[in-house]
């Protein structure tokens, strides 16, 4: 079974570090999402799984056994591409079969595997086709069959979902996640999309500069970022960042953003006073036309359909969002008066540095 | 005049055929947007229609200096040709112009001419081993050079050096080289622990294989040029899918780069083999055919026969004779390239 | 075996066998150079001499300057002239190295943007460079003797010119390929006229494979042989000529003089080599490789 551990995994490209020290295990069956924007070292990580670059430093081990020295084919895993990397001089049937070919299977249960696995991914069509005939879906579907049928312990899949677009990202993603169901073999799955990862990851590993910087279930990562960087990236639209300072008034702590005043909840009593980041998601602020802590007023008003996201200006680049539920137009216009309400186990404090303050 | 459409309908075919045409320029072309501040509709006919006059203008304006050179340049030299070879003439034989006319007793002559047959089996022995030569050890130190290592930089300037060397200074080079008290010998005796006498600018047997290690020394940059810019273009996820499918080193070499590569590798083919067909400095400066006739290969021939012989009119006929065998070639070596295109056109669309 | 002693045996490989290409390939022009600087007696001794211990330049003094006085040897050639050879080569090689990138690259601009050769004709348009020139030369020679063409420089440069178009159409093709209409269509709706857009932002992105294409061109004039043998061989008279000059003379071979003229005309290609060496590539794939 392949249980597989990274031990302080280091990877330079000349001078630059594209991954500092990473330690990692991953378990059996998991489906685990390496997350994080672009130059994080997610993509080098899943490379020296794969066993394309070596690892600087550090140990891989899958089954006890360490593979760093291990050529790629050796190491019981498939793996899907970004740009789907099919043999463009080949058919798809040849494309699927060449893993078994590899492997020294029997021509019979060649062409048995290679129909088994069409039938499976839904390409049956295709497979006297050659790529070049075939959309951008179908070549990923095609793509995952040519891997599948090798019957890997592990999948590695880099980014494979983001050269389509969003409605055929949608439809692959659920039939990665049924493969994933039915197969249960263990999946670790590199993207930038913290939709994707959100969605599909049993766990999810956040990646900055190189290294973890959290790593969790996805509820976890959602409801309890332990960084400003955690919190910014996860979440659509993203968490309202207020940059301001803590000051004490009349002997209670009060955050100060601009004109903006609110009370620091008594939870955080350990927040000293100076600079520091409020965060609060959008879904979490409470509106209302009658009363509440803070007065501002309405810039612009998004309806979504389901929801209503509405625009309050605000200091710093991003204006502060707010979402509603429904579409209530009639209640909210652009340059109304309203009353916003943060509660207080709703909101995260993080200090100059970016660490959660608890 | 009973034609199916009518006899009045050949303006109008004609005004079809001028509209389709011009149709066909621009859907053909990518076209370019302009700005224009008038109805977009409106405007459009007309501006096609000048735009395709614009395109006319400039391909004439461009092609017009070669059409002209090769008019007055080429063409009168090609009648002249032609005339020589139906009137045979020396220069012993008063003017040129006063020939007299041979018919195709010339072209008989040449087509039955060993000495010719012998040149053209020469010419293609030449051409052939040197652009396998080339390509071989092109091929190789591409594949052993299209991953960047320490050191890439300086092996890839000096690997390019030869294909900057003038070809006459190759075969001075080379004789200064070879002859049998010479340094090669010298070295290959050093190498080899006994006295080696390679007689390599004597030899009646040698001779073509002598210039032949010359034009591949000299030419090998090309196709080594031509395989990195191929290698370095494939795209490297297949290779890696088939690296984690299971396949080694040779496996993707066989069933991936090499199939990929195919365009490319006919491409260095083609161009080496027919520039070899024509090379002529190396081989005439340093045997000037000889021994005997051992090096005399097609360009050797044509040159002995006119300016050694003077026997204007043979040469002609013979530079006919092997003008149609070359045009053959190339015609077919074009063939095989747009096939070559056109599959590569398809495999990536 | 493992994965690093793999690697370390095709590390050792790869830089053993490219080492003894390197040494085949440098070794003839190391002799070159080595051979210019050898006084006479050198010229053909057993054992060869590598390196001369008593180093002359005598032979380029003689060769360059053509002064009898620097000729410490009975082979004197004083009668040639190298400059004026330099001269006449640098002539022709640029003018119809530039004729045929201006020209070759409209063509190929045309093409790339308005199909206006079909891919039939451009490839008919290699024959001008495929069909050896040998089957032609003489009764062009006749042709330009009409022409008072024969021996001019004019005369070099309209079949140089006919015969590298081919190739300067094809590699300039390739880098204009590369550049994305986009870029044009974009300049276009910002108001520049087709001029302005070919000068201010199709001619920047290509700059360096022009100047690739014509430095390639320029090496195959500058090293013609059989064109000018025949064309233009006692008047104009280029590099490569000049240098089978040496050769004739009955008092055998003079290896130093020759080596010395070689150096001074190879070293200028070398350094231009040198410049292109990366460009190179892209130009010669000849649409048979995709980006």
């Amino acid at each position: 079974m392949s249980r597989i551990e990274l031990k302080s995994l280091r990877k330079e490209f000349g001078s630059t570090v594209a991954v500092k020290s990473l330690d990692l295990q991953i378990e059996d069956g998991e489906f685990l999402v390496l997350v994080g924007p672009s130059g994080c070292g997610k993509t080098t990580t899943l490379r020296m799984l794969a066993g394309f670059e070596d690892p600087s430093d550090g140990e891989i081990t899958m089954n006890g056994s360490i593979v760093n020295d291990l050529e790629p084919r050796d190491r019981d895993i498939g793996m899907v591409f970004q740009s789907h990397a099919l043999f463009p001089h080949k058919y798809i049937y040849d494309n699927i079969e060449f893993g078994l070919r590899m492997k020294n299977v029997p021509e019979a249960e060649r062409r048995k595997a290679v129909e088994d696995v069409a039938e499976m991914v839904h390409i049956t069509p295709l497979l006297n086709k050659r790529p070049a005939q075939c959309s951008g879906g179908e070549s990923q579907r095609v793509a995952l069959a040519r891997t599948l049928v090798t019957h890997p312990s592990t999948f590695l899949l880099d980014e494979p979902l983001s050269s389509l677009d969003a409605k055929l990202r949608r439809e692959l993603r659920a039939e990665v996640d049924r493969l994933h169901t039915e197969l249960k073999k263990t999946f670790i799955y590199v993207t930038h999309d913290q939709e994707e990862a959100m969605t599909l990851a049993d766990r999810i590993v956040v990646m900055n500069e190189g290294e973890i910087e959290q790593e969790g279930s996805p509820m976890e990562i959602y409801s309890n970022p332990k960084s400003y960087f955690v919190a910014d990236f996860f979440g659509s639209p993203s968490m309202n960042l207020l940059d301001g300072e803590v000051i004490s008034k009349e002997g209670k702590a009060v955050f100060q953003h601009g004109q903006m005043e609110i009370s620091v909840p008594d939870t955080y009593a350990n927040l000293g006073s100076g600079k520091v980041t409020l965060g609060i998601r959008p879904e979490h602020v409470v509106v209302s036309t009658a009363d509440g802590q803070i007065p501002e007023t309405i810039d612009l008003v998004e309806p979504m359909g389901k929801d209503t996201l509405l625009y309050f200006e605000a200091e710093g680049e991003r204006p502060f969002v707010v979402i509603v539920e429904g579409l209530i137009l009639d209640d909210y216009k652009s340059g109304q008066q309203v009353q916003l309400t943060f509660p207080d186990d709703k909101v995260y404090f993080f200090d100059e540095a970016g660490q959660r303050i608890r | 005049m009973s034609h199916p459409i009518g006899g009045g309908s050949f303006f109008s075919e004609c005004v079809i055929f001028n509209a389709r045409s011009f149709d066909l320029t621009l859907s053909q072309g990518r076209k370019m947007a302009t700005v224009d501040h008038a109805s977009e509709n409106r405007g459009q006919p007309q501006r096609q229609l000048t735009q395709a006059r614009a395109i006319t203008r400039f391909k004439w304006l461009t092609l017009s200096p070669i059409v002209a050179i090769f008019v007055v340049v080429l063409v009168p030299a090609l009648f002249l040709q032609l005339y020589f070879s139906f009137f045979g003439w020396t220069v012993y034989l008063g003017s040129w112009w006063e020939a007299e006319f041979v018919g195709l007793e010339l072209f008989e002559e040449v087509l039955t001419d060993e000495r010719l047959g012998w040149s053209i089996v020469r010419s293609l022995y030449f051409s052939i081993g040197s652009t396998i030569g080339c390509f071989i050890i092109g091929f190789g130190l591409a594949l052993l050079m299209y991953k960047p290592f320490r050191g890439n930089g300086l092996y890839y300037i000096m690997f390019i050096i030869p294909m900057l060397t003038v070809p006459i200074v190759v075969a001075y080079t080379g004789e200064m080289l070879l002859y049998q008290k010479g340094p090669v010998n010298g070295i290959l005796s050093w190498i080899l622990g006994r006295d080696i006498n390679v007689i390599w600018l004597a030899d009646a047997d040698l001779a073509l294989t002598t210039v032949m290690m010359l034009e591949i020394w000299n030419w090998t940059p090309f196709s080594f040029i031509i395989m990195m810019a191929g290698l370095a273009s494939l795209p490297k996820e297949p290779q890696e899918a088939a690296q984690i499918l299971g396949a080694g080193k040779l496996r993707i070499f066989w069933e991936v780069q090499l199939p990929l590569l195919r365009p490319v590798i006919i491409l260095a083919l083609i161009l080496r083999f027919l520039e070899a067909m024509a090379e002529y400095p190396k081989i005439w400066s340093l045997f000037q055919g000889g021994p005997g006739s051992a090096s005399e290969t097609i360009p050797v021939l044509i040159y002995l026969t006119t300016w050694n012989y003077f026997e204007i009119s043979k040469g002609a006929a013979m530079s006919y004779v092997v003008m149609l065998l070359m045009i053959a070639i190339v015609l077919a070596a074009i063939w095989v390239l747009r096939r070559e295109k056109s599959s590569l056109d398809k495999m990536y669309n | 075996m493992n994965k690093r002693t793999k690697k370390r045996i095709f590390e050792s490989f790869r830089y053993s066998t490219l080492t003894i290409w390197l040494l085949i390939v440098a070794f003839p022009l190391f002799w070159i150079v080595s051979t210019s600087f050898k006084p006479d007696a050198e010229w053909f001794a057993w054992p060869p001499v590598y390196w001369s211990e008593t180093p002359t330049l005598a032979n380029y003094a003689n060769v360059w300057t053509g002064k009898e006085e620097y000729a410490d040897t009975q082979y004197i050639q004083s009668m040639q002239k190298p400059w004026v050879a330099l001269g006449n080569s640098t002539l022709i090689a640029f003018i119809s190295t530039t004729l045929a990138v201006f020209f070759g690259s409209l063509i190929a601009y045309g093409v790339s943007r308005y199909q206006m050769l079909s891919e039939a004709r451009m490839f008919q348009l290699l024959m001008l460079r495929m069909v050896p020139p040998i089957v032609i030369v003489a009764p062009l020679s006749l042709h330009y003797s009409t022409l008072k063409l024969l021996d001019t420089h004019l005369g070099l440069i309209l079949v140089y010119f006919l015969t590298t178009l081919p190739y300067a159409v094809w590699m300039t093709k390739s880098f204009i390929d590369e550049v994305p209409v986009e870029v044009e269509q974009a300049a276009e709706i910002l108001g520049a006229s087709k001029l302005r857009t070919i000068w201010e932002v199709v001619l920047p992105l290509v700059r360096s494979g022009l100047v690739a294409t014509f430095l390639f061109i320029l090496i195959l004039t500058w090293s013609e042989y059989l064109l000018a043998l025949i064309l233009s061989k006692t008047e104009v008279v280029t590099l490569p000529i000049e240098l089978s000059k040496y050769e004739g003379s009955t008092e055998g071979r003079v290896y130093g003089r020759q080596a010395a003229l070689a150096v001074g005309i190879t070293i200028p290609l070398i350094i231009i080599g040198l410049f292109i060496s990366k460009h190179l590539a892209r130009g010669f794939s000849f649409g048979m490789v995709r980006k």
